[in-house]
């Protein structure tokens, strides 16, 4: 079934004055599927942030239409945005984005919190979430008591807890080390397979992007290509990876 | 690259690059640094005039801004070295990041040098400016609630250059050692990773806060009960101590063991609005409870300093209608007056001057049992009043009123002072002549007006500079907190709070912050009003009405200059969390 479709999405940044424009998306359509894992990779400058900020509600595009499960952003009126956010989106970012003022607890418990979640209902959620992403024992920590790793788990219990239609994730493994990467992967994918959740990442790693399902390449605000897994091992979806970055990228792209 | 590689203007255009960038810092730094140097040079100044020696009255003026400058002194440094010391425990992180960019210790600590030296000599240039534009004006004011006529106008004696030029010195000699101390100290990397965390709750934290309550409650129940002014006098300073330890506790401890109790309501707890700002409270108090808690003491010295120095000036007559039931009383010392001749001697005297001189017998202002008091009628066991021709004595003293020209009194009680009255002395065989000793309102107004327009005036440099610490503290807060807010507000909304939201549960966490310490100050004053009552009974003041009027005045104009700061802090604060 289609989650998330996009349709013809254009962005383009004005100065104030309106005299240099800048397009940040020129053309974008593309569906994701209930259940997929998709990664979304681009040197930087490319678009795929915008891109994501869009997708998130976060931003709006200039032109193009993105709908969620059928419904329509432009139709969600500014004062429920945050609502509709909160209850059919899960975010993961680069830099995690916990709140030093919350223990991990507090931190995963605060989508449900701000809708108003009974305390047992929240405590019954907590527990699966927290084991699942073995962070259990951690819960009682501060943000600056754990390691990136740690925290960057926590952050994905918080956009899975609220069980959203659909978890974005920005540059998840940008702030982590590799053996921390590969362990947040492996939980991304286990809660793709086993949990059934939708993933959209956006990434510059390809080893992050062979975790996926499938992968779109950006490049200059357009989407030229995109890769299925299909019956690929982690191994060989991440050659493939390369080949296609090292065969598209005009020479002297950064993508690694 | 040895320090001596780098010329002298690179220091110079670093030191003052960093002052610019971080204006909104340290602009309002210089402005301290400005009022408090401005001021202390005026107080200094006072306690050298000469000018202020010549008007009447003056030399016990001079003599208390004397005893001020020297705790003026001590609380002018302690200020300017505090305000240091936070302003460089915050860029710890930058000075990390200079030596990860291959500045040495020793570069950095001489742009820190010359940083200090900009900032306070800017501080003390603007504060003299300020001084010398003002100070004649000033020197009027303090005449005025002198009730004295200027003579001559005011010139600061050098000595007060030298004496805030010591001052600026001596803080600039101590902060920077302590600087240096912090740079040379931690390592690049440790100063890179000293990002501001809240510490671990420690399990202290009940007994400390519960400590805190019960010295708070020793403290407010001595200040409320105490009966004796001279005991008042003598416990006050161990109250204003253990009040000042009391609220450092509480606001450390026993705020976060109210909030802790508040966290663990889980019912409370987990609903939006509660949850938001009972854990920023949490965040915050753990992090700023001791500034807080200084903002509230500052505040309370506020307080009680002008609130005591105005009840005093403002409760002149009644102190003196206490001292002078009638204009004036002559007595002898050491021998006891014959009341009859010195009734007719003083009397003679005052005929001469054109001055009446006679006493109503109801004027004594001393309590009376029953009825008024007749001749002869026993005043308190073992005294008793008489009646003279014209006056009244009471235990070998004559009161008496004058009427006639204030000049005509005047001459008439220069000229009583000399007069002098023979007596048998036993023990040299042979009669001496004694003098009266003769004291009146007026002179006694002067020197009063003198002395408490003084204090007045020395309480009020004292409230301001309390005031510019306080106000100066609360916008560092704001700043500060600022910064750390504005990443708080980005994430909650990108986890789906909307905006109206997080203004709300912000607004409200700013809000306790900012009127916990007012709050707390005022309940401070509510029990030192008493003590102070007491106290001024010292000075024969006993009109609590009016110390009440002068503390609530007093807290009424405290709490909206409080508000007008907290408005435009505020500002600056949402300026920064919305950019």
């Amino acid at each position: 079934m289609e989650l998330l479709k996009i349709q013809n999405v254009k962005k383009v940044y004005t100065t104030k004055l309106g005299l240099v424009q800048c397009v940040a998306l020129k053309n974008v359509s593309f569906t994701v599927l209930e259940g997929e894992f998709v990664a979304i990779m681009g040197a930087s400058g490319s678009g795929k942030t915008t891109l994501l900020n869009i997708i998130a509600s976060l931003d709006k595009p200039t032109s193009g239409d993105v709908s969620l499960n059928g419904r329509s952003f432009a139709s969600v009126p500014d004062g429920e945005l945050s609502k509709f956010r909160r209850d059919n989106l899960g975010f993961v970012f680069q830099d995690f984005n916990l709140l030093d003022t919350f223990t991990l607890k507090d931190n995963i418990l605060l989508p449900l919190v701000l809708s108003q979640t009974p305390v047992k209902q929240m405590e019954s959620r907590l527990a699966p979430v927290a084991q699942m992403l073995g962070i259990d024992a951690l819960l009682g920590k501060y943000p600056y008591e754990v390691s990136g790793g740690e925290k960057q788990r926590a952050a994905v219990a918080r956009a899975v807890i609220t069980d959203p239609q659909l978890i974005l994730a920005d540059e998840p493994t940008g702030a982590l080390d590799s053996k921390a990467s590969v362990n947040l992967l492996q939980n991304f994918r286990a809660l793709n397979q086993q949990a059934g959740k939708t993933i959209l990442m956006v990434t510059h790693s390809s080893m992050a992007a062979s975790y996926a399902t499938r992968v779109l390449f950006i490049r200059d605000g357009e989407i030229f290509a995109q890769l299925y897994r299909g019956e690929d091992d982690n191994r060989a979806f991440f050659d493939r990876i390369v080949a296609n970055l090292s065969v598209l990228s005009d020479g002297g792209a950064d993508i690694g | 690259m040895g320090v001596r590689t780098l010329g002298k203007g690179f220091y110079c255009k670093l030191a003052w690059g960093n002052i610019r960038r971080s204006r909104e810092v340290y602009l309002p730094y210089l402005i301290a640094c400005a009022i408090i140097g401005g001021i202390y040079f005026l107080v200094c100044g006072f306690a050298m005039s000469k000018e202020l020696q010549a008007v009447p009255g003056g030399e016990s003026a001079r003599a208390l801004f004397q005893m001020g400058v020297m705790v003026f002194t001590v609380f002018a440094a302690g200020f300017l070295l505090s305000i240091n010391r936070f302003l460089v425990k915050r860029r710890k992180r930058e000075f990390g990041l200079y030596g990860v960019l291959g500045l040495s210790k020793a570069h950095v600590g001489r742009i820190l040098l010359l940083e200090n030296a900009i900032v306070l000599l800017g501080g003390l240039a603007f504060g003299l400016a300020f001084a010398l534009v003002f100070g004649k004006l000033l020197f009027l004011l303090l005449l005025k609630l002198m009730h004295a006529l200027p003579q001559n106008a005011f010139a600061p004696a050098p000595v007060a250059y030298l004496a805030t030029a010591a001052l600026f010195l001596g803080v600039y000699f101590i902060s920077s050692l302590y600087n240096l101390a912090q740079v040379h100290l931690a390592n690049p990397i440790q100063l890179m990773q000293c990002e501001k965390r809240g510490e671990k709750d420690s399990k202290l934290v009940v007994p400390m806060a519960l400590l805190g309550a019960g010295m708070l409650g020793v403290a407010y129940y001595f200040a409320w009960t105490v009966e004796n002014s001279g005991t008042a006098m003598g416990i006050f300073f161990i109250l204003v101590l253990l009040v000042i330890l009391a609220t450092n506790l509480l606001f450390t401890s026993g705020s976060i063991a109210v909030l802790r109790t508040l966290r663990a309501n889980r019912r409370f707890y987990y609903k939006p609005k509660n949850f938001v700002s009972v854990s920023g409270m949490f965040h915050r108090m753990r992090q700023n409870a001791a500034s807080l808690a200084t903002i509230c003491i500052l505040s309370t010295m506020f307080l009680v300093t002008l609130a005591g120095t105005l009840s005093l000036y403002l409760g002149q007559e009644k102190t003196l209608a206490m001292y002078y039931p009638y204009d004036a009383y002559a007595s002898g010392y050491p021998i006891v007056l014959d009341p009859a001749a010195a009734d007719a001697a003083l009397s003679a005297l005052a005929e001469q001057h054109g001055v009446v001189m006679h006493a109503e017998e109801d004027g004594l202002n001393y309590d009376v049992a029953e009825g008024a008091p007749n001749p002869n009628a026993t005043v308190y066991p073992g005294s008793k009043l008489h009646l003279q021709a014209h006056s009244i004595e009471l235990d070998g003293v004559l009161y008496f009123d004058l009427e006639g020209t204030e000049e005509a009194c005047q001459a008439f009680l220069e000229q009583a002072r000399e007069l002098t009255m023979a007596v048998e002395d036993a023990e040299m065989g042979r009669e001496v002549n004694y003098g009266y000793g003769i004291s009146d309102i007026w002179s006694a107004r002067q020197y009063n007006y003198a002395t408490y327009g003084g204090l007045l005036f020395l309480g009020t440099f004292f409230a301001v500079l309390f005031l510019a610490v306080t106000v100066l503290m609360i916008y560092f807060k704001q700043i500060t907190e600022g910064y750390e807010d504005k990443e708080r507000f980005s994430i909650l909304q990108q986890v789906g709070m909307d905006e109206a939201q997080v203004k709300a549960a912000i607004n409200a966490q700013v809000l306790w912050v900012f009127f916990l310490p007012l709050a707390t100050a005022l309940l401070h004053m509510v029990f030192a009003s008493r003590i102070l009552t007491r106290m001024l009974q010292a000075f024969m003041l006993y009109d609590w009405v009016l110390v009440l009027c002068c503390a609530i005045g007093v807290c009424a104009a405290f709490a909206l200059i409080y508000f007008i700061a907290y408005r435009m802090t505020a500002r600056a604060y949402f300026k920064i969390v919305k950019r």
